[in-house]
């Protein structure tokens, strides 16, 4: 009897051990992606790129894809989000600061609210980029966003360089910036292309 | 030995399962809010009940008060869809505690963290038929955590309740003589 204890507990151990490993190994399902890790899931990718309408500007629309050869920042925030509220103010200085080595900040609003509040909104914080309005698809083709905010540093190329979730120091963005603003070199390869 | 098979199976398909749960609730978002069921609720034609439900905000989470500080926050709000000449009234909701978090220490939010206590009184008319109802309703929040929010929830909250005649007469007056439902 004793022995049999022991048997089935050893098996029990060894499957349940080899199911949380088989598990671990398993790709992380999008929505829960977290901030920076080299298991990430959108590294080195494309950005999937989107088309939404921007705010402010009578019907005007953005495509991603237009904005090849610049450094982008995919910032997915909504007005209900304190961190995002924190974040905001470093964004509109480091689009300042680095515009004229190519950087394009964009912002896409996750807000159920109507346009003329989000507006409304972004100017009071003084947003001196392009204000999106999100959508379920587009946040879907970014892993489901599974909190705010969340940002996507794009390279000169359209490659995702690296993705954050949730607010982090200015230091940390700045760096992910330069990182997709890239070495000179790189950004004179990806604009003759 | 075949009581030893038998066993690895039932362990095995018991291990398969509780994962199989763990993945289902990952694939389905998370919840950051959980209702503690509530017994049935016993009320009489014309007598208005007391009734507390109860929620807890997980660990770490944060959500905000009835009563945010800024009115861009959403506000937590609990609503039911009772059944006909029933009435859930006066929602109370608990103050919120005034927090601050890393993300802007200079700054103190209205949240609520832990357990969450929305008191409410149950209004059955004087025409209530007897019988026992499922009460449905839906606590409305969003939750952040101290460097990300999530997006708004719908947590679905459901009771029964159970109407039967009695001879005790009304702890208050009837509030009107108008279908509950019209307000």
């Amino acid at each position: 009897m004793k022995s049999s204890v022991i048997f089935v507990s050893v098996v029990v151990v060894v499957i349940t051990g080899l199911l949380f490993l088989g598990k671990s190994f398993t790709p992380r399902p999008p929505g829960v992606a977290q901030a920076s890790n080299n298991e990430d899931q959108f590294n080195g990718k494309p950005a999937p790129d989107f088309e939404l309408p921007q705010l402010g500007a009578k019907g005007k629309t953005l495509k991603l894809s237009e904005l090849k050869g610049k450094a982008v920042v995919v910032n997915f925030w909504a007005t209900w989000c304190e961190p995002c509220k924190i974040e905001m103010p470093w964004l509109v200085d480091l689009q300042k600061k680095y515009s004229g080595e190519g950087l394009q900040i964009i912002g896409i609003a996750m807000d159920d609210t109507d346009d003329k509040t989000i507006s409304e909104f972004a100017h009071k914080m003084g947003v001196n980029y392009p204000v999106l309005k999100g959508s379920e698809k587009v946040a879907d083709l970014y892993g489901g966003i599974d909190g705010l905010p969340t940002l996507f540093f794009v390279d000169r190329s359209g490659k995702i360089v690296e993705h954050e979730l949730g607010l982090r120091s200015l230091s940390v963005i700045e760096a992910n910036i330069k990182k997709s603003l890239g070495s000179s070199e790189s950004a004179r390869a990806a604009a003759t292309q | 030995m075949m009581k030893k098979l038998l066993a690895v199976s039932i362990m095995v398909v018991l291990c398969g399962s509780l994962l199989a749960q763990q993945e289902n609730v990952s694939s389905q978002g998370r919840s950051y809010v959980e209702f503690e069921p509530l017994n049935t609720v016993a009320v009489r034609p014309g007598v208005i009940t007391p009734v507390q439900f109860t929620f807890h905000v997980k660990r770490g989470y944060h959500i905000n008060s009835n009563k945010p500080t800024t009115p861009e926050l959403i506000p937590t709000t609990l609503g039911f869809t009772p059944p006909p000449d029933l009435v859930i009234a006066k929602v109370q909701y608990p103050a919120g505690q005034l927090t601050s978090f890393p993300f802007d220490p200079t700054q103190k939010l209205s949240v609520y963290s832990g357990d969450v206590v929305v008191k409410a009184v149950i209004i059955p008319q004087r025409a209530a038929p007897t019988g026992t109802y499922t009460v449905h309703g839906e606590f409305k929040y969003q939750a952040c955590d101290n460097n990300a929010c999530y997006p708004p929830k719908k947590l679905p909250v459901q009771f029964d309740l159970k109407v039967s005649k009695g001879t005790r007469k009304s702890t208050r007056p009837r509030p009107n003589r108008q279908s509950p439902n019209i307000h």
